[in-house]
């Protein structure tokens, strides 16, 4: 090694460590965190989420309670915890819901004969005009507030716009080289959509769940924030900011705290898809 | 405020000076001549929007009590003066009532205040004009007659020594005969005409109702601050949902009143100089009552060992931050006449009689969460509750409260929130749709009991009996209180229906439901009306 070279190796090595994906490193921290949360809480803490304990009631953040506490002095940190089991199901179930729904409707306004595509096309259109939020305020009028409801009401909310999308990536996957050499070929129409034109037209959805379960999660605590989800005393996070919002003057970590915590899930579920997403049009260019 | 005129005119300075007086503020210095401000816009910021302006829910009488007067008024120490009726009496039967009417009043329509329409009044409201006053005054009422111009008999089918106090209750107010025969009924329900100190200028639904100041008003009652119109030109009666957005809206100064003002913000709003108002409503309290004809709780012995789980007092005390009072009476509130502290005592916190009480109901097992098992069967109990129109902000923290110290012994509470239109479509009302009540009723006497327990039969049903319970001796001692003349024996009969509720515990109070306020120190004068607590802003002024 000489004189010269050490400087620049040690540029290199900063640059390379620059170059690291920390956002997602952080990102995958945080997700994991969140899964043991959900999975394990006691792992997280000690206390009991409904435990009652006036004295200590509407608390500032401190050593004892890293989050504060609520108006019956409940552990704000033990809540957070425990809510993760209840608003990742939730986050999860709206995406599986949204997901499911949109593969249907889309792959049928593609692939079905064209009146059954056109009708199927014009009820996409419907949805469309409804604002997302409204239809699955509608649906939970309908059905009562209930964590159920929820996964239906957002699922249903979120299934158009990824609707869209997979019919027109089924389209595009069609009009495929690929696909004409195999009509070409003689294979079978069920062969062609189940061998070329399917993998090829889904793969981008594989990011798109992913990006899709922090927005479900972020429009289930909404709709918990107005009173239309999981009923309190219930952890769930959007309950929780609905809780602190009596307080907000008074005691603002109450609803901070739990927001900041929507935030973060919204954000480490995107920064976790946008590089799927990535990944996966680096291995469609390659 | 929106562009108040100021005005130097002596007579409402006087007004004002009188009225600080009569309030009792006369430790504070009253406002010179030069400081009042006639005229203005009080814009006020309420909780809930009714469907129409006049009926039977609290908050509908809140709002009619500022444009129909009333018969009578009640003071604060629970005496009954006039007002549109100048003096009334009862035969020695106590069977007859005889009211005489205010002389030159006149209905904001053009048309006087007169004994027929009165009469008419008291029939309408028992057609279905008003549900409340229908039921208050079913069993009793038999007929209104006018005998000449200004007087009116009211003839009853059993002795009712407290009617003079129940109408002064806003359910009450007196509407023009013309206007309830000549218009339509969505038109009474916008905008009622009555001879009151404002009338309803325009509602602008979801958003607030716009109140004019009646320029002909000369019927206030006896116990008002002033003679004469309204300081005020208008109010703008709005409807805030949000409670912490009502009270931002009182400090930006987009409000000058707030109405339910929230327990943790009562201390701070009081240190920044707003006048704070504080009603404990008489008549039923924040009570919950048990299911005694389906599920678990018609047993007696797991509805008191439900009551002897609960901390109720610390519960309370804790969220209520010294603003809201406990109320262990499940019968009436502390503020009705004739209230029982012993019926109130009854169930202190007692979880080791509380797990007894379930082992001999033999509710000996446990499922995995705790909650007590019999036959398989786990001791799950359904409350539904009004969340934002019956139970506030406070009041759903406070059953948070209950269903984690009922869980402590075995039971588990499932909340359910339900919002006004679930709750008004009767959708929690059948006794197969729930286990526990809980709710209010706004009163000033002890008779509320008998809407609340009379029997109900397949004749004569009573939808507002929460515990479906039906047994004539309860009955008969709220019916012997209602006919009693001397107070004392009247207290008594009360007492023993209190007593009889809590023994067989039928309902436990929780806490006393509030009417409060917080008002701008630029606005003077609003004060609370002694039968339901709903803000008075005929004698409010604004100062400069």
């Amino acid at each position: 090694m000489t004189a010269l070279e050490a400087p620049g190796q040690t540029l290199n090595a900063a640059a390379l460590l620059a170059r690291r994906p920390w956002g997602l490193y952080v990102a995958v921290g945080f997700a994991v965190l969140l899964l043991v949360a959900a999975v394990a809480p006691h792992l997280l803490t000690s206390r009991d989420p409904s435990a009652l304990d006036y004295p200590a009631a509407l608390q500032a953040p401190s050593l004892t309670h890293w989050f504060g506490t609520d108006e019956s002095g409940r552990d704000l940190y033990t809540r957070v915890v425990f809510g993760a089991a209840i608003s990742l199901p939730i986050g999860l179930g709206a995406a599986v819901v949204g997901i499911v729904l949109a593969l249907l409707l889309g792959s049928t306004a593609a692939l079905a004969p064209r009146f059954i595509g056109a009708a199927v096309d014009r009820l996409l259109e419907v949805m469309f005009a409804f604002p997302a939020l409204l239809l699955a305020l509608l649906l939970i009028t309908v059905s009562g507030p209930s964590a159920i409801s929820e996964v239906f009401a957002v699922g249903l909310g979120t299934a158009p716009g990824y609707a869209r999308m997979v019919r027109g990536q089924i389209k595009a996957a069609k009009g495929a080289a690929y696909v004409e050499a195999a009509t070409a070929l003689g294979h079978s129409r069920s062969r062609i959509v189940r061998v070329h034109i399917l993998p090829n037209a889904l793969r981008p959805l594989v990011a798109v769940f992913a990006l899709s379960i922090g927005q479900s999660i972020v429009w289930a605590s909404s709709l918990s924030f107005l009173g239309l989800g999981v009923a309190p005393p219930s952890p769930e996070w959007g309950a929780l900011l609905d809780a602190g919002r009596s307080y907000i003057t008074v005691t603002p970590w109450l609803l901070v705290i739990p927001g900041l915590v929507v935030v973060a899930v919204s954000i480490a579920a995107t920064t976790i898809g946008r590089h799927l997403q990535s990944r996966l049009e680096r291995g469609d260019r390659a | 405020m929106r562009t108040p005129r100021p005005l130097l005119a002596a007579a409402a300075a006087v007004a004002a000076a009188t009225a600080l007086t009569l309030s009792g503020c006369a430790g504070a210095p009253a406002p010179s001549h030069d400081q009042i401000v006639q005229g203005g816009t009080i814009v006020y910021a309420h909780q809930q929007e009714p469907a129409c302006v006049f009926g039977g829910w609290i908050e509908q009488a809140y709002l009619s009590y500022q444009v129909l007067d009333n018969l009578t008024s009640l003071t604060a120490d629970h005496k009954v003066v006039p007002w549109l009726a100048t003096s009334w009496g009862t035969s020695a039967d106590g069977l007859t009532w005889t009211f005489t009417l205010k002389r030159g009043v006149r209905f904001t329509d053009g048309t006087p205040l007169t004994a027929d329409a009165v009469a008419y009044n008291f029939d309408y409201w028992l057609k279905g004009g008003n549900s409340t006053a229908a039921v208050w005054l079913a069993g009793y009422y038999r007929s209104a007659k006018a005998l000449d111009a200004s007087t009116v008999r009211i003839t009853l089918a059993k002795p009712y020594p407290n009617l003079a106090e129940n109408l002064s209750q806003a359910y009450f107010g007196i509407q023009s005969q013309h206007a309830l025969q000549t218009r339509t009924q969505a038109q009474n329900c916008a905008a009622p005409i009555g001879s009151g100190a404002f009338l309803v200028k325009k509602w602008n639904r979801g958003q607030d109702i716009v109140l004019v100041r009646n320029p002909h008003y000369t019927s206030p009652p006896a116990n008002a601050l002033h003679k004469g119109i309204a300081h005020v030109a208008e109010v703008d009666w709005r409807f805030v949902a949000d409670p912490t957005t009502r009270v931002a809206a009182l400090q930006s100064g987009q409000s000058n009143a707030i109405y339910d003002v929230p327990a943790v913000q009562w201390k701070a709003l009081g240190a920044q100089g707003y006048q704070l108002e504080k009603y404990v409503t008489a008549g039923r309290p924040q009570q919950i009552s048990f299911n005694t004809q389906v599920g678990p709780f018609t047993d007696q012995r797991v509805r008191q060992a439900f009551a002897y789980s609960l901390n109720r007092k610390q519960i309370v005390d804790t969220i209520g931050r010294g603003v809201i009072p406990y109320e262990g009476n499940g019968g009436v509130s502390r503020t009705t006449p004739g209230y029982s502290k012993r019926a109130a005592d009854e169930y202190g916190y007692d979880p080791a009689r509380a797990n007894q009480l379930l082992d001999a109901a033999g509710w000996t097992g446990r499922n995995a969460d705790g909650t007590r098992t019999k036959g398989g069967k786990a001791l799950t109990v359904t409350l539904p509750y009004g969340a934002g129109s019956i139970i506030n902000a406070d009041g759903a923290s406070i059953l948070q409260g209950v269903k984690e110290e009922a869980a402590k012994v075995g039971f588990a509470v499932d909340l359910i929130p339900v919002p006004q239109s679930g709750l008004f479509s009767g959708a929690y009302s059948a006794p197969n749709t729930h286990d526990l009540s809980v709710g209010y009723w706004t009163a000033v006497t002890a008779g509320i009991l008998y809407i609340n327990w009379r029997p109900s039969t397949k004749a004569d049903p009573n939808y507002s009996n929460s515990a479906f319970y039906n047994d004539p001796a309860l009955e008969s001692s709220i019916l012997a209180g209602n006919s009693a003349a001397d107070p004392a024996q009247q207290a008594a009969d009360y007492g023993k229906a209190q007593q009889y509720i809590a023994d067989h515990a039928l309902s436990i109070g929780v806490y006393d439901r509030l009417s409060t306020l917080a008002v701008s120190p630029k606005l003077k004068d609003v004060w609370q009306e002694h039968a339901q607590g709903g803000p008075t802003f005929y004698d409010a002024y604004f100062v400069r």
